[in-house]
C-alpha cells in the first residue's frame, strides 16, 4: 500500500486558508489551494490515499469518488514535481 | 565600527576599508556577527563539495546538507567565504587581485556574505525599497532590478518622503509585526531614470554606469527602519500609472520570488518564509504599474493607494 508524505525539502506556509509551498531542493515555489493545503498539512506524516480522501470528504461537500479523483490528481502532481514522496508499505 | 558586525583583518589598510564599508551601511543586528578576512593568494580548493550551487550574478553559493555550512565563491575574482553551520562568523579569503575593484567586491561578494550572516541574527533579505510617506504610513516596494524600485525611491525622496534602501532590505520580526530594515546606501539610478527625474550631479556608481544619490540629496530623509502596512509590487508598464489590489497569497508568491535566499539553508528557510507570510498579511498589497505620469503628479501615489 502506498503511503504519501511531504518531501523533507518542502516548506509550507499558510495564509487565509491557502498556502505557498517552497521546495528547497529545486528552489521552486507553488501556490496552494485550500484543499491542497489541507492535504499537504496532513502529509506532515505519511498517509494513504484512502486516509486523505476521508479527510477531504469530512471537510468538503464532495462525494468519495470526486474526492478520490482530485486527491489522486494532487498526489500525482506532487510526485511529478518532487514535492511529495511515496513509499510502498506492506 | 558597527556595534553588531566586527571586522578582523591582518592587512590594516584593507581592514580599515572594510570597517568603513560596514559602518556606512548602518546595520546593527541584535546578535554579534563577525567577518574574519585573510588577504593573500588563495590556494585552489577541491573539497569534494557536491552540493548543487545556487548561482547569482558573479556568485556561486553552496549551502545546506550534508555539510550544513555556507560556501560563497566570487566568480569575478579570487574571493571566497565560509560560514560554519550555525556560525556567526564568516571566514573570508580575498586574493590581492580582487581588491583592484573594491566597489564591485563589496557590492557583490561581501554583500552576499553579509546577507548570510545577518540571517543568523534573524534578519532575512528581500529585494525591496522601503519608504515612509508624509502622513507616516510605511511602504515596501518588492521587485527585481527592472521593476522601477530605485527610480520610484528617488522620486519619493524628491517629494520629501523618508526613503530607506532602494534594493537591499532585511525583514525582522519585532513584537507581533514585521519590520523592514534598510541597508544605508545611495539610490543608484540608470541614465534613463536620471533623465526622467531631471536630476543632475550625484556620485558615479557601478563603474560609472549609474549615478547615485542619498535620499537627503534629493530633498527627502532616510528611513532606517519601517513597519510596512502597504506592500507594492511594482513594474514599469504603459502610459498611465495604475494600482490594483492583490490578495495576500498572490503577494506572498511575489515576495518569495524576490527573496531568492529563502530557499537556502533548510534550518532558516521556514523562518524566512513565515516572515514573508507575515508581511503579506500585515500589509495592504497592490500591483503598481508605473508610468511617466507619476513623475508629474506628486499626489498620485497617495490617490491610488489611499
Amino acid at each position: 500500500m502506498l503511503r504519501y508524505a511531504r518531501h523533507p525539502d518542502l516548506r509550507l506556509t499558510a495564509l487565509e486558508g491557502e498556502g505557498v509551498a517552497l521546495h528547497l531542493g529545486t528552489r521552486r515555489y507553488y501556490s496552494v489551494s485550500e484543499s491542497g493545503l489541507d492535504i499537504l498539512e496532513a502529509l506532515a506524516a505519511p498517509r494513504t490515499l484512502a486516509e486523505l480522501v476521508a479527510l477531504v470528504t469530512a471537510k468538503y461537500d464532495v462525494t468519495v469518488e470526486q474526492a478520490e479523483v482530485t486527491t489522486r490528481e494532487f498526489l500525482e502532481r506532487g510526485l511529478s514535481t518532487g514535492t511529495l514522496t511515496a513509499e510502498d508499505v506492506p | 565600527m558597527s556595534a553588531g558586525i566586527s571586522i578582523s583583518c591582518g592587512k590594516a589598510a584593507v581592514g580599515r576599508w572594510l570597517e568603513e564599508w560596514i559602518s556606512s551601511m548602518r546595520l546593527v543586528p541584535p546578535a554579534p556577527l563577525a567577518i574574519a578576512v585573510h588577504v593573500g593568494s588563495i590556494a585552489p580548493q577541491d573539497d569534494g563539495d557536491a552540493r548543487t550551487p545556487f548561482l547569482q550574478p558573479q556568485l556561486e553559493i553552496r549551502s545546506g546538507p550534508p555539510q550544513g555550512d555556507v560556501r560563497i565563491r566570487w566568480l569575478a575574482g579570487p574571493a571566497r567565504a565560509l560560514i560554519a553551520p550555525g556560525g556567526h562568523t564568516a571566514q573570508v579569503e580575498i586574493g590581492p587581485e580582487a581588491l583592484a575593484d573594491r566597489e564591485r567586491l563589496a557590492q557583490s561578494f561581501l554583500t552576499a556574505v553579509l546577507i548570510f550572516l545577518l540571517r543568523r541574527a534573524g534578519w532575512h533579505h528581500v529585494h525591496a525599497a522601503i519608504a515612509r510617506d508624509p502622513s507616516g504610513r510605511d511602504w515596501l516596494f518588492a521587485g527585481n532590478a527592472q521593476s522601477g524600485k530605485s527610480t520610484t525611491a528617488a522620486l519619493l525622496a524628491t517629494w520629501g518622503w523618508a526613503v530607506g534602501s532602494d534594493d537591499i532590505t532585511f525583514l525582522v520580526r519585532e513584537g507581533g509585526s514585521v519590520e523592514a530594515v534598510a541597508q544605508r546606501a545611495p539610490i543608484a539610478l540608470r541614465p534613463d531614470a536620471f533623465a526622467l527625474l531631471g536630476l543632475s550631479g550625484g556620485t558615479a556608481a557601478r563603474g560609472g554606469r549609474k549615478a547615485a544619490f542619498f535620499p537627503e540629496e534629493l530633498g527627502g530623509s532616510w528611513a532606517a527602519r519601517v513597519a510596512p502596512r502597504i506592500l507594492i509590487l511594482p513594474r514599469v508598464a504603459g502610459d498611465v500609472t495604475r494600482a490594483e489590489p492583490v490578495r495576500p497569497r498572490e503577494a506572498l508568491v511575489e515576495l518569495v520570488r524576490w527573496s531568492a535566499w529563502v530557499a537556502l539553508e533548510p534550518a532558516l528557510a521556514q523562518e524566512h518564509l513565515d516572515l514573508l507570510n507575515a508581511l503579506a498579511c500585515q500589509a495592504r498589497c497592490y500591483r503598481l504599474a508605473l508610468a511617466p505620469d507619476l513623475f508629474a503628479r506628486r499626489d498620485l501615489m497617495m490617490e491610488l493607494v489611499p
